[in-house]
């Protein structure tokens, strides 16, 4: 250890004071909060950030009394409601008069005179009530001549076919390798899997449908509640469908129930509610129906990954060529590229979309990720079964960084790997079930974005507000909001009224990517240290000594000359307050987060039938700041991987043109009694300083994971998501007659 | 219209409405309780289910004239002034997310714990089988009502 060297601490400073020893001033120096840097209180130190805290929003949404944008009632509104194309692709012809003339009918008219894919909205109506607006609906006069329609990969492809686009049905596929690399290379290697494997179209199934209600009566204002997962982001559409300017429209997300990626902008119910809106002067309301969920507001792209892969006896993957297709709809599709994650020494890939007439493909938690990840996480199981290895080892050969080795040790612990005996061979198909265990990982890239406003305001009477005009899906952007407040200024959690969910607010991005806390939690922190500041400045003149010296905790503010109660130190302030704005600190934010999880599950080699016991997580997650939260996140991605694996699948049926899975009968989701046994949790051996969101990383891995624990427990393996009974048993008398 | 006669949350009211209207719609439009959520409107999700005379019921399903004279409680009179303690757990162990398919959820296991203060694990999920929630994943649903009844059992 040198003398020479300065100590330094994160977060501190020191500063020079004087004290009164033994009656003599002694000056002397003392480590204190560097009030000038944003950074969170040191872990220790915290009573609230990191702990497991109670949904300040919890109350209302318990007992119904929080508003969503659905609930939202105004004098005068109307209902809208749309018709949906029936066909894979029609001409439409409607008579909209019959419509107007029902009863309290005011609007109907038709949308397009011919659609683009299944499901399309041909016309709109509004109506007094709902009923009489499903009236309305009835009462339209439509005709529709189909047109020829491609719904699957065969129809798409085949000679001739109607054009989704004009640049024809496939897209131009991107490549890149050098194929000869790639082939001497598959020359080295002791293993070699060439297969297929592919995952179907999913939907969000967010409770909340999407929809608007907007409050335009005429005049220059107009106000726009929607549930979106972003409040900044509605503004500008919704003003374009008003024919207002920006700054006359407000946009309110108080509550939503739900986005997953699916709910960004002012989408076709906001458009057409505006529209309606400024055409009679009136309020609108227009949610979405179940089956307009279904069919017109977006979903995760279904794929086709034709994989070779080979690793050498070692376990190092050598070579992988991989051809993607991507099913899209009338969008592109996304795909996260293989080989995912893991590194492969010389690949060679070509990914390109396929073009249909179904609903276009939008974000989805993790866009374009689980589905690599599901070919990816097999793959690598079939090369180490391929050598008799251990899954775990295996990764861990094929895995950069340090965050996977250790947490694949963990969660391989946890979820009873080392007990288990099909460690480097799989179970056999005989007798009535069998036991196993599968793996997968993620990371995430995070990354926060520089665009939050956050205001903090103490008022002289003690009350303390924290606001910003971003959105709370559910994931806890409130709580934590008033939490970094509380926590700075040494209030109870109760004692920070947290407001968000409005554009006349300090600006934030849009909720998407797990980016919401690495970009709003930081510019909190900041607001919240520079009001600490103030209070600091405030309660240094009166004792009469350095702010810095100043300790705010929940008894007030204490300094060497003294102490105050909370309300003393408020009523220090001017009459209006003392109020200050926050802004982004990159050094609070994360980028790039690992995963890890295992599922064990229980096949019924009778029936089919694949029983998820267990599913464990580990997340890294850099500080949490609600371990509530954040758990419930894990867990709910989880359940959501869980049911890609098992049960989820977009249907629809290619010869009649018709969607066969548009609603939740037929359309199936997990529900209380798929769920197994969870363990989430934060990987706590992530100590770096910044935040980040957890909405992502953790659906990515699960569906790998239950499909090589179906492998592990009894040796079948099924490379085509869901894993429904019918398939499960097809490969297991498959596997027992050869 | 015709005008009918239920007890919802306690109070007798009058509401008028057409004979087929949805008792959802009764619910929210008529009376102002938008507690009660419409998730898909076939009864498959279960975030409108209330109790109609004590039975966990979707108001998307019913319509009015079957209900006159009987007996409705929403999301909003299961708590009195006060939390009702199962929603109290609810908070507390992580039972909740966007809150979209909660209110169904309270009522369907408010429903379960009159009718058996002690149940098993297996008989809290049978209770919310048919409530959908895409966030939670619902375990910190089955534990709020363990933490609830205090029995830590395992399933069946």
């Amino acid at each position: 250890m040198s003398f020479m060297q300065e100590e330094k601490r994160p977060g501190k400073k020191k500063i020079k004071t004087t004290r009164v020893v033994n009656g003599l001033d002694v000056e002397e120096e003392v480590w204190v909060d560097d009030l000038e840097a944003p950074l969170f209180k040191p872990r220790e130190e915290c009573r609230l950030l990191g702990t497991r805290m109670k949904r300040v929003d919890g109350p209302a949404k318990l007992t119904g009394a929080a508003e969503y944008t659905s609930d939202v009632r105004l004098e005068g509104m109307l209902y809208a409601k749309v018709l949906l194309c029936p066909f894979g692709r029609a001409k439409v012809k409607i008579d909209a008069a019959p419509a107007l003339a029902s009863k309290g009918c005011v609007h109907a008219r038709q949308l397009v005179d011919e659609t683009k894919y299944l499901g399309q909205p041909v016309a709109v109506v509004a109506a007094a009530t709902p009923e009489l607006a499903e009236d309305a609906l009835r009462a339209l006069v439509v005709e529709y001549e189909p047109l020829p329609w491609v719904l699957d990969r065969g129809q798409a492809l085949a000679e001739g076919a109607p054009e989704v686009r004009s640049r024809g049905n496939l897209g131009r596929p991107t490549e890149d390798g050098d194929a000869g690399e790639v082939e001497a290379a598959f020359a080295q290697c002791a293993v070699v899997v060439e297969q297929e494997y592919s995952v179907p179209v999913q939907h969000h199934v967010c409770l909340e449908t999407h929809g608007t209600v907007v409050d335009y009566r005429g005049g220059e204002d107009a106000i726009v509640y929607c549930s979106t997962q972003s409040t900044h982001g509605i503004v500008g559409d919704a003003a374009e469908s008003l024919g207002l300017r920006k700054a006359q429209v407000r946009g309110i997300v108080q509550h939503m129930g739900g986005g997953f990626g699916s709910k960004f902008g002012l989408e076709r119910a906001g458009t057409l509610a505006c529209e309606i809106s400024r055409e009679q002067k009136r309020p609108v309301h227009l949610m979405w129906n179940r089956e307009a969920e279904f069919l017109t507001s977006g979903n995760r792209t279904g794929a086709w990954q034709r994989v070779k892969a080979g690793a050498n006896k070692d376990g190092r993957m050598l070579a992988m060529s991989s051809d993607v297709e991507r099913y899209g709809g009338i969008g592109g599709g996304s795909h996260a590229g293989l080989p995912y994650l893991y590194s492969v020494e010389k690949s060679l890939r070509k990914h390109a979309s396929v073009y249909m007439h179904l609903d276009t493909n939008c974000a989805m938690r993790a866009p374009g990720h689980p589905q690599a990840s599901f070919a990816m996480e097999s793959v690598v199981d079939e090369l180490a079964a391929g050598l008799g290895m251990d899954a775990v080892e295996f990764r861990k050969r094929n895995l950069n960084s340090p965050a996977h080795l250790r947490q694949l040790d963990r969660v391989a612990e946890l979820i009873g790997w080392n007990e288990h005996p099909n460690r480097t061979a799989p179970g056999s198909v005989d007798g009535f079930e069998a036991v196993g265990i599968g793996f997968g990982c993620s990371r995430w890239g995070v990354g926060g974005s520089p665009v939050c406003q956050v205001d903090v305001r103490v008022m002289n009477d003690g009350s303390v507000t924290a606001e910003v005009g971003s959105q709370d899906l559910g994931t806890g952007t409130r709580t934590y909001l008033a939490a970094i407040v509380a926590e700075e200024l040494g209030r109870p959690l109760d004692g920070v009224q947290a407001r968000l969910g409005d554009s006349r607010m300090g600006n934030a991005n849009g909720s998407g990517g797990s980016t919401t806390t690495p970009s709003l939690a930081p510019a909190v922190q900041d607001a919240a240290r520079q009001m600490r500041g103030v209070l600091s400045v405030a309660a240094a003149e009166h004792f009469g000594c350095a702010p810095e010296e100043v300790v705010l905790d929940p008894d007030g503010a204490r300094a060497p000359g003294g102490k105050l109660t909370w309300l003393e130190l408020c009523a220090l302030l001017p009459p209006e307050g003392a109020s200050v704005r926050g802004t982004w600190q990159s050094d609070l934010a994360v980028s790039g987060v690992a995963c890890t999880q295992a599922a064990r599950v229980r096949v019924d080699l009778l029936t089919g039938r694949v029983k998820v016991e267990k599913m464990v997580c580990l997340q890294e997650c850099g500080r949490p700041l609600n371990r509530l939260a954040l758990e419930s996140q894990i867990r709910g991605a989880m359940t959501q991987a869980l049911s890609y694996a098992l049960l989820e699948e977009r249907r629809v049926d290619p010869q009649l043109g018709i969607a066969l899975s548009a609603d939740l009968e037929t359309y199936k989701i997990a529900g209380s009694l798929e769920i197994p046994e969870f363990v989430a949790l934060v990987d706590d051996d992530d100590l770096r300083e910044g935040v980040a969101g957890v909405g992502e990383p953790p659906v990515i891995p699960g569906a790998g994971a239950i499909a090589n624990a179906v492998f592990n427990a009894c040796g079948v393996r099924l490379r085509h998501l869901p894993l429904t009974p019918d398939k499960v048993l097809n490969a297991i008398e498959e596997r027992k007659s050869s | 219209m015709t005008t009918w006669n239920v007890r919802v949350n306690g109070r007798e009211v009058s509401v008028e409405a057409p004979p087929m209207a949805r008792v959802l719609d009764v619910l929210r439009e008529s009376l102002g309780l938008t507690g009660s959520k419409e998730g898909c409107g076939e009864g498959e999700c279960g975030s409108c289910t209330v109790l109609l005379d004590g039975r966990p019921t979707c108001a998307c399903l019913v319509p009015i004239f079957q209900v006159e004279g009987r007996e409705l409680c929403t999301v909003e009179g299961v708590a009195g002034t006060e939390l009702d303690p199962l929603q109290r757990v609810m908070i507390e162990a992580g039972g909740v997310q966007c809150g979209a398919c909660t209110p169904g959820i309270v009522v369907s296991l408010r429903a379960l714990l009159d009718r058996d203060p002690r149940p098993t694990r297996a008989a809290v999920r049978e209770s919310i089988a048919g409530n959908l929630c895409r966030c939670t994943g619902y375990e910190r649903i089955l534990r709020a009502v363990e933490e609830l009844v205090g029995s830590e059992e395992a399933d069946a």
